[in-house]
């Protein structure tokens, strides 16, 4: 409990100190906020609104929240407690890429689970307990570069693949967040996406996501003993999908049947690869003329393209949290706000920002998100009391890994980070 | 302009170009109408509209282009207003919209883009051709081409209500903003609109409902016109109109188990809107899954515009020979049939703990959810039961 108020004293200063570092996001006025507290035994608190930032920072000032949230959607009257009564009147575009939600191999290394039964712990993300069998579980997930560089990626390929290209968004109206964990929001400022229902954005999330998409309506069907596949000259997926192909045939031999062979992705036999490589060549003059189109491939059936398909598919198509997107009342973290998770700053960025940004060593000073770096070394003394803690890498320097009631001394902002994860205490 | 409107009088600019009708009291405008048709077309041409909604025929036999047509559909507006009756509503709206679309797929390019424009949507329109699509089989090449496109968030608006596959976002040639789109299948969209805009009427309020038509009904056309269909209506509903009474077996409780996905269909049913083709297999396979009986699934679709009981009798009987499973869950996502997040379903939304596998499973097929209702509602039954046992036990 100490601790916990030594953070949300910690919170409050920073609010005190940088009230600049909270931006005032459009239609400001119209939005509800939600606020975790520190007290574990409350779980939000939402529909609360403010007149302006100044009466905002002062109440995060006073209060220093754990975590602090507002809507994409805009209300008429965002602090009545009905939905029905707030009065609707849009929704911000917004799309949630998050580690959290899509496998990543490294997360093998650092997310971990305890068993709530037995009281055993393990890496990883198991379906149940080795040990006594039942699936009661208590994780830790751990933040990691390679992790966060995945997320980052997808942004990207959000950006360039899809929203601009595609959606003919401009790169004017999109603004990205670090969410201060393990993940980025993506958010498109513009009037007429506002109105989308939940069921047309859906429809967004599909095209983005590649999800519901039809082979035979691009071409792919069999008559008699030939396959057909898509075309060069079909817009959208399709071209896609084809160049995606296109790289992977230009790839070596062995590196080919590597990808094929993937257990997690197509999962090819030795026979069917080895009909698949005969056919290389070919199938590369096939999919680059745009008058021909037979896929007939020695060994291969429509079911085999198919399960050729959907990992190219899957690859193409964007990691998204869908709820996030399609709900259209859900609360989102603020710009600037602190999480109470990592005590790291959610950090606003712009298109070209992201490509060179780092969350845990930024050199850029404003858009490093690692606020309680402190200028000299100040260390603290702490006691790690959770069993198995993955290293720490952050500014350039690791720490860990600890092991349950090890006594350490590290910088402040590692410390902040610890005792925020809930793994240490002070001494 | 005129001549696009007296053809298509459902277009915003109704209102600009015909300012004189608009700021009228309806009364007076009845009264007008009335009078100068003195050789009673109007009204022929009204009751023609009627019957053939009414006989499931699907097309306006004298359907003219002009100014009398104008006044057709302000007047099948106002009688499907104090009319005050879904089903009867949904006919009209289905049979003028589909006519709309015939007329639709005849009109020039050039008219066809002045009445996208009018609707405010933001089509393109280029001089030459675009290639969207090509399929190629053996020697022979199909190839779409087409001159509009549309802004994708029109598109959507336009499309989210039509399920099929072939229609979503991401089957179909989006480039730079824009969706490639044969003016057919935009006419399809169109036909959409026509429909919902019959459909949408101001709220309304019965006291004043009974007021405007007493006012109405000073005009003895009107009113004559009105009974009319009334007759026309009474005389026809039997055939449609079997209860919605899907209180089976289960006993009287089953309604209440049924996840928000079906809830939405069959409320849809009861109000005889159209049901697209895919929920009406999903209904038609969900309540074959519980074992309603024929009947009882056959009546579930006696109330909708196109409904033929000899054709869904033969359909539901091949259903239940076939016994298929109703869809799941994740292709009730993909359809956007799914409800949940709408309705704010805690079970759906959530899950359910499971004892048997300690563990929140997640629902992932509607029959679950039914099956995970039954069991809350019996273990509730019993708890009560218990209750007043100890109730008793304790007096
Ligand atoms: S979660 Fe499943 S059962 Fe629930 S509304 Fe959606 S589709 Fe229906
Ligand atoms: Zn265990
Ligand atoms: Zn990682």
């Amino acid at each position: 409990m100490k601790d916990l108020d030594y953070l949300k004293r910690l919170f409050k200063a920073y609010y005190k100190e940088k009230p600049s570092e909270i931006p005032i996001i459009t239609d400001f006025e119209h939005r509800e906020f939600g606020f975790i507290p520190w007290d574990t035994k409350i779980l939000m608190n939402r529909h609360m609104s403010f007149i302006n930032k100044d009466s905002l920072v002062k109440f995060l000032i006073n209060n220093g929240p754990r975590h602090v949230y507002s809507s994409g959607a805009l209300y008429l009257k965002p602090e009545n407690q009905e939905m029905k009564s707030k009065e609707y009147y849009g929704c911000d575009f917004i799309i949630d890429i998050d580690v959290d939600h899509f496998y990543t191999p490294c997360k093998d290394d650092h997310d971990i689970w305890y068993c709530k039964e037995c009281g055993n712990n393990g890496r990883g993300m198991p379906e149940k307990c080795p040990k006594c069998g039942k699936s009661k579980f208590k994780t830790l997930n751990w933040i990691c570069k390679a992790c966060l560089n995945l997320a980052k990626n997808e942004i990207i390929k959000l950006i360039y693949d899809f929203l601009l290209p595609d959606f003919g968004i401009s790169i004017k109206d999109i603004k990205i967040t670090f969410s201060g964990h393990r993940g980025y929001h993506l958010k498109i400022e513009n009037e007429k996406l506002r109105t989308l229902s939940s069921d047309e954005r859906r429809e967004i999330v599909d095209y983005i996501t590649g999800e519901n998409l039809s082979f035979e309506n691009f071409g792919l069907q069999r008559i008699g003993e030939n396959i057909f596949g898509f075309s060069r000259e079909t817009l959208g997926w399709s071209q896609k999908i084809l160049r995606k192909i296109e790289e992977i045939l230009r790839k070596p031999n062995p590196e080919i049947e590597i990808i094929l062979s993937n257990k997690k992705r197509f999962n090819f036999s030795g026979k069917k690869i080895e009909n698949f490589l005969n056919f290389k060549e070919d199938f590369l003059i096939t999919i680059k003329n745009s008058h021909r189109n037979n896929w007939t491939l020695f060994g291969f059936n429509l079911n085999d393209w198919n399960k050729f398909l959907v990992p190219i598919v899957k690859e193409i198509g964007i990691e998204i949290d869908t709820p996030v997107t399609i709900d259209i009342h859900r609360l989102i973290r603020y710009p600037g706000s602190l999480h109470g998770q990592t005590g790291f700053k959610v950090q606003e960025l712009l298109p070209d920002e992201i490509e060179v940004f780092n969350p845990l060593d930024e050199l850029n000073e404003k858009l490093d998100p690692i606020v309680f770096e402190s200028d000299k070394f100040i260390t603290q003394k702490l006691e790690i009391i959770e069993s198995n803690i993955p290293a720490t890498e952050m500014k350039g320097e690791t720490h860990g890994p600890y092991s349950q009631g090890e006594i350490i001394e590290v910088p402040h902002h590692i410390a902040v980070f610890l005792l925020c994860k809930g793994v240490a205490k002070t001494i | 302009m005129f001549d696009l409107i007296k053809r298509y009088p459902w277009l915003p600019s109704l209102e600009e170009y015909y300012s004189d009708i608009s700021s009228k009291d309806p009364l007076e405008f009845i009264h007008e109408v009335f009078k100068s048709d003195k050789v009673g077309f109007l009204k022929k041409r009204i009751l023609s509209i009627f019957n053939a909604a009414f006989e499931n025929i699907e097309l306006i036999q004298d359907y003219a282009a002009d100014n009398l047509n104008i006044y057709l559909y302000i007047i099948l507006r106002i009688l499907l207003y104090v009319l005050d009756n879904k089903s009867i509503s949904n006919r009209i709206a289905n049979l003028y919209s589909k006519n709309t679309y015939n007329e639709l797929n005849e009109d020039r390019d050039y008219n066809l883009f002045k009445i996208y424009q009018d609707l405010n949507l933001e089509v393109k329109y280029e001089e030459e051709p675009i290639i969207y699509k090509k399929r190629v089989i053996k020697d022979q090449e199909e190839i779409f081409k087409t001159k509009f496109k549309i802004f994708f968030i029109d598109y959507l608006k336009l499309a989210s209500n039509l399920k099929d596959p072939y229609r979503k976002l991401v089957n179909n040639a989006l480039f730079e903003g824009y969706v490639y789109v044969k003016p057919k299948n935009l006419n399809r969209l169109i036909q959409e609109y026509v429909r919902i805009k019959l459909l949408t009427q101001k709220k309304i309020n019965l006291e004043r409902l009974k007021e405007l038509r007493e006012q109405l009904f000073k005009n003895p056309e009107f009113k004559d016109l009105f009974n009319e269909i009334k007759n026309l209506w009474e005389k026809k509903k039997e055939d449609f109109e079997y209860a919605l009474d899907t209180k089976y077996k289960r006993g009287k409780d089953m309604l209440k188990t049924f996840p928000p996905c079906i809830e939405e269909i069959l409320s849809k049913a009861e109000e005889g809107q159209n049901l697209i083709h895919i929920e009406r297999l999903y209904i038609l396979w969900f309540l074959n899954a519980l074992e309603y009986p024929e009947d009882e699934i056959i009546n579930v679709f006696s109330k909708l515009p196109d409904f033929d009981r000899e054709k869904t009798e033969y359909q539901v009987k091949y259903a239940i020979k076939k016994g298929y499973t109703p869809y799941s869950c994740k292709s009730l996502k993909s359809y956007n049939l799914c409800r949940a997040i709408e309705k704010n379903d805690e079970l759906c939304l959530k899950g359910y703990y499971s004892k048997t596998k300690e563990k929140q499973q997640e629902i992932y097929h509607p029959l679950r959810y039914v099956d995970v209702m039954e069991y809350r509602n019996s273990r509730k039954l019993k708890n009560s039961k218990k209750n007043l046992e100890k109730q008793n036990e304790g007096s």
